[in-house]
């Protein structure tokens, strides 16, 4: 079944969008939220596809109803509580009891944010064999649940481009597998392509001349016939 | 009772939304552990309000426009340009510059999540993170434009670019003619963040007297 966060080419409302002079963070808790989110992943107890699959397992119900900052928090929290750094007492009373502790080990200090930021996480790896397509070959994406590790899991392939003929547009040599490092089973390393598929071979009302790129790693592809 | 503070209390209630109240606990419990410096959280916060913004990548793209040396390295060598620039970094480690041409227009989006080029233009704003941009970019991309108020003409086809890898997309836009011949600085007045993502095209700057602020 198509999971909640995947909803591309799914009907929906008209698009809002923002003026000008809007303000970068619409409510200051935003913000707050953005700032935690960022501090506890540089701690290095989860990675980025961890948070992405706690985001997209969130409750269909609390998916759709909370806003975009509430699901970034619903799944810190859940995070934090799963890792085992907090509790669910401490979380339920909304409250610590025991005395301050001193900033662990690991956890991002303020001098260190400028240069963490600007470091960033390459999600790039070094070649382990030739790439498998070359560009302009055409391929066939698998179907989103035979490319997870385990289920439920996590995979970057939308339903909307499963099942279809693409054509490999650039390869961007190895990239971390979300698949597996959502789950901490191993970066497993994987080539990584833009494959392009026709607008009117994704959808029966596409418009023939355009197109649309997804990113999808080897283990999503084989040879189209 | 003084009249005029009931007024106040009811034209302002006091009481923190239920989501602030959810976070400040959340955030007390994790500084009690030593799981979170606040520090930090400020110090992120600041950089993405003040400093990390889509003047970074207007100022890209206008000196791509008046220096083709400059927009071969930005378009062929991204992230070593980038990061020569002190432009890299998170959300931003494999950027692709996509060149909007006369036959071709490009939009992005993440109908997954809300990946985003952070380092080049911040944080994205609400739309891009909606339901509704989300689920209909990919779909209907001409439809969801003219909500924009862009008109693609049929004769120029629509790359969408679906950021489902950490592959991060900024959009290089053609420079509208009514601006040549003017300096990079104020070419960057003219790069708006949408026109960077694809749902704007360049325009003059605001002016005070065309602007409400």
């Amino acid at each position: 079944m198509k999971p909640h966060h995947d909803m591309g080419g799914d009907p929906s409302g008209l698009v809002k969008p923002d003026q000008p002079d809007d303000p970068v963070f619409e409510q200051l808790w935003h913000k707050r939220v953005l700032g935690l989110t960022v501090a506890a992943g540089a701690m290095g107890a989860w990675n980025i596809d961890t948070s992405r699959f706690w985001r997209e397992t969130l409750p269909r119900q609390d998916y759709q109803s909370f806003s975009y900052y509430e699901k970034w928090l619903a799944a810190l929290t859940n995070l934090f509580v799963a890792k085992g750094f907090v509790t669910r007492d401490e979380i339920a009373c909304g409250y610590y009891a025991g005395p301050q502790q001193n900033l662990r080990d690991g956890v991002l200090r303020a001098a260190a944010v400028p240069l963490m930021l600007a470091a960033g996480a390459k999600a790039s790896r070094p070649a382990i064999a030739e790439p498998l397509f070359q560009r302009g070959q055409k391929v066939h994406t698998r179907l989103p649940d035979d490319t997870k590790k385990q289920m439920p899991g996590h995979t970057r392939l939308p339903h909307y481009a499963a099942d279809k003929v693409g054509t490999i547009l650039f390869s961007h040599g190895y990239h971390v597998l979300p698949n597996s490092n959502a789950h901490f089973l191993g970066e497993c390393p994987e080539p990584l392509y833009s494959v392009e598929f026709s607008s009117a071979d994704l959808w029966a009302d596409g418009n023939g001349g355009d197109k649309v790129v997804v990113d999808c790693w080897q283990s999503y592809l084989v040879l189209a016939e | 009772m003084p009249h005029d503070h009931h007024d106040e209390a009811h034209a302002h209630a006091l009481l923190p939304s239920e989501p602030a109240l959810r976070v400040k606990a959340l955030e007390t419990i994790l500084t009690r552990k030593g799981l979170i410096d606040p520090a930090a959280v400020d110090a992120i916060i600041d950089l993405y309000e003040h400093k990390i913004g889509p003047r970074i990548g207007a100022g890209l793209v206008a000196r791509a426009w008046v220096d083709p040396g400059f927009k071969a390295q930005l378009v062929n060598n991204t992230d070593g340009i980038l990061s020569d620039l002190g432009f890299g970094g998170r959300q931003g480690e494999h950027i692709v510059v996509v060149e909007n041409t006369p036959d071709c227009h490009n939009l992005v989006v993440c109908t997954l999540c809300s990946c985003y080029p952070w380092p080049v233009l911040g944080v994205p704003p609400a739309w891009y993170k909606s339901d509704a941009y989300r689920s209909r970019a990919v779909r209907e991309p001409r439809t969801v434009l003219v909500e924009f108020g862009v008109i693609i003409p049929p004769e120029q086809s629509i790359r969408v670019w679906d950021s489902t890898a950490e592959i991060r997309y900024l959009v290089l836009p053609m420079q509208p003619t009514e601006s040549y011949g003017l300096d990079e600085a104020a070419l960057a007045g003219w790069v708006h963040r949408n026109c960077m993502i694809g749902t704007g095209l360049p325009s003059a700057p605001r002016t005070a007297a065309s602007g409400h602020d």
